[in-house]
């Protein structure tokens, strides 16, 4: 049966997206095959360029930390979608909206009553000995209850066959600007690809951003909700999400300059007819940045003060500063217990087996197992400092391995999940590449998960690594909604 | 609206506008240096236009086959080159994207775009260069007055266009009259003529020159149309009613305290240019009256920057400073 650039190919004998262990087609597949038979490999190179094109003018870009100054690339784009059939989207969406509402629950417990430490579901040294903890937050409670209310988890799909959460992000994630932009690409250069009216659309994630910031609004703020986005500015890598995000939301884009923190405890902007309050802040801010009479005094990115409101409660930070303590590493161990613990279920989306240095036992077994594992700083992004163990030289190992005893506190180890591949464009013709999907969950009343997320890829042959700044690449994700889905 | 967003915008609209006007003033100095003999360097006036005389004696001391042309518009040595005013304008349109409408950015990022591209320079590349960028810096303003709200930001980057402009056409008659200033024999000279001709093109004004019917090109008539003109929209007096204009709905939702010196220094001139006539400016000094003018607006910009793009902050409503922050 011709295929068209489909012809020869050949998953990496992992799990693929596309084709079953026995090299059938999978069936949310199927109409993608059908559409690409016409397609051949110039075809797909005029296409590509069109969508590069439509990137580039766009201004679709990041910049890139290593090279000079407002060096701006724009983020590969692969143009065979990733399918998620209807049936698996609804035990994501599921396990994502309970994962999120377990860890909110828990960043309410941990800075209020502590009955997880109590009753020692969790060791305290993991969750007051992460980087992520935020002492000042104590006793705080935010409207709503809520600390994270815009979190992204990267999912993959493990030997298996099932999906698993590999991390999560509950700081402030981002990547979601892409999926907006890359369906819209899509459509304009591939609509013969797309199966009628059955793709659901994922535009409606900036109403759901609104909306979930002005519902966290603080219960003082009794007139018309002000919200904001804080950005650290241009030269920020994720900028170009920034500003996308302000403009489809109506968020006025501040940068902290713009802000200024008055003897009433009160946020105000400065505008050209005075100040003006505000009520709620998006902030895409770390939190060692947000104020620098708290946090590192050098930072000229954040808002004097800005911490004293939080705490007097007259504004609302979405995220709340503390949230990155349910996203360290090493607390991500324990997600399936507190999932446990204040929701009394198991865990729909399954954790990836993790060994926690801290623990002895887990120590003992990472020490005897390097070489299968991959061993993971608990605090790093961006796929820095993570070290691959079966494809790591032997000093590499041993270098790691030292930095593990040394600090145990800092690492985790993973066994190497040969996470699925999706067909990719290289070398002429459509070759495996490993992907992970992020879905992005907003939190106020109940968690809402947008319908796909960000299929990032590793665009290497045989790579695992699929961070934007270490050559990853991204491809539209459509979430089947028909009515047979 | 945030005080910093006004400030880029009205800069955005300065420096879009001081980009057409550098590539309208290169193609006639281009044809200017192929065509008739003459008084005055090649391209002076483009360079005392855009005050470049000292940066150009450092870029050529530093490399000594840099051309003017390729100075003027596309060298990054020079921080008032074509390329380098409108990478600060991009750079602008940039942090002003969720504020802008997509089609103004893919237009200035375009623009950007065909100008950063350009490795190899050469003469012949002159026209082709400009008249581009020409085209889209006009796309670029008239994408803005049909597809971003009409809001204080916009009434902002159209100040900034007015203000800019009126500078500009100011430079462009003074660079002429300054430089070329003939011997007094070949006044009203063939020469003369030539001079003054390049002043209109410099200005888009030829045809306007010629609509108005004012017949043979003379030099006080043409110091007239890009001054004294109500109805030719480069001219001095249009664009200082024009940005009287934007202004006052630009700082509508000023406090008046805030926004009465920069009102007060644009009226003034504006009575100023509705009172004067050109003989009386011949009479005083043509340069003299142009340097005054151009001192003026950077008053009006002071008061403009001072007392509202970067007040002290204060509540409105409460009529007072702020006590905390800075």
């Amino acid at each position: 049966m011709a295929h068209g650039i489909l012809d020869g190919y050949e998953t990496y004998g992992t799990p693929d997206e596309m084709f079953d262990e026995r090299g059938e087609l999978r069936p949310a597949y199927r109409e993608l095959a059908a559409a690409l038979r016409g397609w051949s490999a110039e075809g797909y190179g005029e296409r590509q360029e069109r969508a590069d094109l439509a990137l580039l003018s766009a201004g679709i870009t990041f910049n890139v930390y290593s090279e000079e100054q407002g060096a701006e690339r724009i983020f590969p784009f692969s143009l065979i979608p990733r399918i998620v059939s209807g049936a698996e989207w609804r035990t994501i969406d599921a396990g994502l909206r309970q994962r999120l509402t377990a860890l909110n629950l828990f960043l309410l417990d941990l800075y209020g009553e502590q009955r997880i430490l109590r009753e020692r579901i969790i060791p305290a040294e993991v969750a007051l000995g992460s980087p992520g903890y935020k002492p000042e937050m104590a006793g705080f409670r935010p409207p709503l209850g809520v600390y994270a209310h815009v979190a992204g988890c990267d999912l993959v799909r493990g030997e298996r066959g099932g999906m698993m959460v590999l991390e999560d992000n509950l700081r402030t994630p981002s990547g979601v600007s892409y999926v907006l932009e890359n369906r819209t690409v899509m459509l304009r250069v591939a609509p013969d690809l797309f199966p009628r009216r059955r793709v659901r659309a994922v535009d409606d994630y900036p109403n759901q951003l609104l909306a979930t910031l002005l519902a966290a609004r603080p219960a003082a703020c009794t007139g018309e909700p002000r919200a904001v986005l804080l950005t650290p500015g241009v030269y920020n890598s994720a900028y170009f999400e920034h500003s996308f995000l302000s403009k489809r939301t109506g968020l006025t884009l501040v940068e902290g300059s713009d802000l200024l923190v008055d003897s009433d405890d009160t946020v105000y902007l400065r505008s050209t007819s005075g100040l003006e309050r505000v009520d709620v802040i998006y902030r895409r801010i770390d939190d060692d940045f947000l104020d620098p009479l708290v946090y590192r005094p050098d930072s000229l990115l954040g808002v004097p003060g800005l911490m004293r409101a939080c705490l007097a409660g007259t504004v609302t930070l979405a995220n709340a500063p503390g949230a990155g303590v349910a996203d360290d590493k090493v607390v991500y161990r324990w997600a399936p217990e507190i999932i446990r613990f204040y929701l009394g279920e198991e865990a729909i989306l399954p954790n990836v087996e993790t060994f926690a240095a801290i623990i002895p036992a887990e120590l003992d077994h990472i020490r005897a197992h390097a070489r299968e594992l991959v061993l993971k700083p608990a605090n790093a992004s961006g796929g820095y400092g993570v070290l691959i163990g079966p494809q790591a030289s032997e000093a590499e190992l041993a270098a790691t391995l030292a930095r593990v005893e040394a600090e145990p506190r800092d690492w985790i180890a993973q066994p190497l999940v040969e996470f699925s591949s999706i067909p990719t464009f290289a070398g002429g013709g459509l070759k495996p590449r490993r992907a992970d999907l992020r879905p992005f969950v907003l939190s106020a009343d109940e968690p809402w998960v947008i319908p796909g997320g960000l299929t990032r890829v590793a665009l290497r042959e045989g790579s695992y690594v699929v961070n934007s700044s270490q050559g990853g690449g991204s491809k539209d994700t459509w979430v089947l909604g028909g009515e047979t889905d | 609206m945030l005080s910093r967003v006004a400030e880029n915008l009205y800069w955005l609209g300065r420096y879009v506008e001081r980009t057409e006007n550098i590539a309208r003033m290169a193609v006639v100095e281009h044809d200017a240096s192929l065509e008739g003999a003459g008084a005055g360097g090649i391209w002076d006036s483009l360079i005392h236009a855009t005050d470049s005389n000292e940066a150009f004696a450092a870029a050529r001391a530093e490399s000594p086959e840099l051309t003017e042309s390729e100075f003027l518009l596309l060298s990054m040595l020079n921080p008032g080159s074509l390329r380098a005013i409108f990478v600060r304008a991009r750079e602008l349109a940039r942090g002003l994207r969720e504020y802008i409408s997509r089609e103004v950015w893919e237009e200035v990022n375009g623009l950007y775009l065909f100008l950063a591209y350009r490795k190899q320079f050469v003469a012949s590349d002159v026209h082709e260069l400009c008249t581009e960028t020409q085209r889209r810096t006009a796309t670029i303003l008239g994408l803005f007055d049909n597809t971003v709200l009409r809001d204080e930001g916009r009434e902002w980057f159209r100040c900034g266009v007015y203000l800019e402009r009126a500078d500009m056409t100011s430079r462009i008659v003074d660079a002429k009259y300054h430089i070329l200033l003939p011997p007094a024999d070949a006044v009203g000279g063939s020469f003369d003529r030539f001079q003054w001709i390049a002043v209109l093109r410099s200005a888009s004004a030829r045809e306007a020159y010629q609509r108005t019917g004012r017949g043979e090109v003379e030099g006080p008539l043409v110091a007239e149309l890009l001054i004294f003109s109500r109805d030719f929209p480069r001219s001095l007096a249009f664009c200082l009613q024009a940005l009287q204009r934007h202004y006052q709905q630009a700082a509508a939702e000023t406090p008046k305290r805030r926004r009465a010196r920069a009102a007060r220094r644009v009226g003034i001139l504006n009575l100023d240019l509705d009172a004067g006539d050109i003989e009386q400016v011949v009479d005083d000094g043509l340069h003299e009256f142009l340097d005054d003018f151009q001192a003026r607006l950077i008053d009006v910009d002071r008061a403009i920057t001072e007392d509202i793009f970067r007040a002290a902050p204060f509540h409105p409503e409460r009529g007072g400073a702020a006590e905390g922050g800075q």
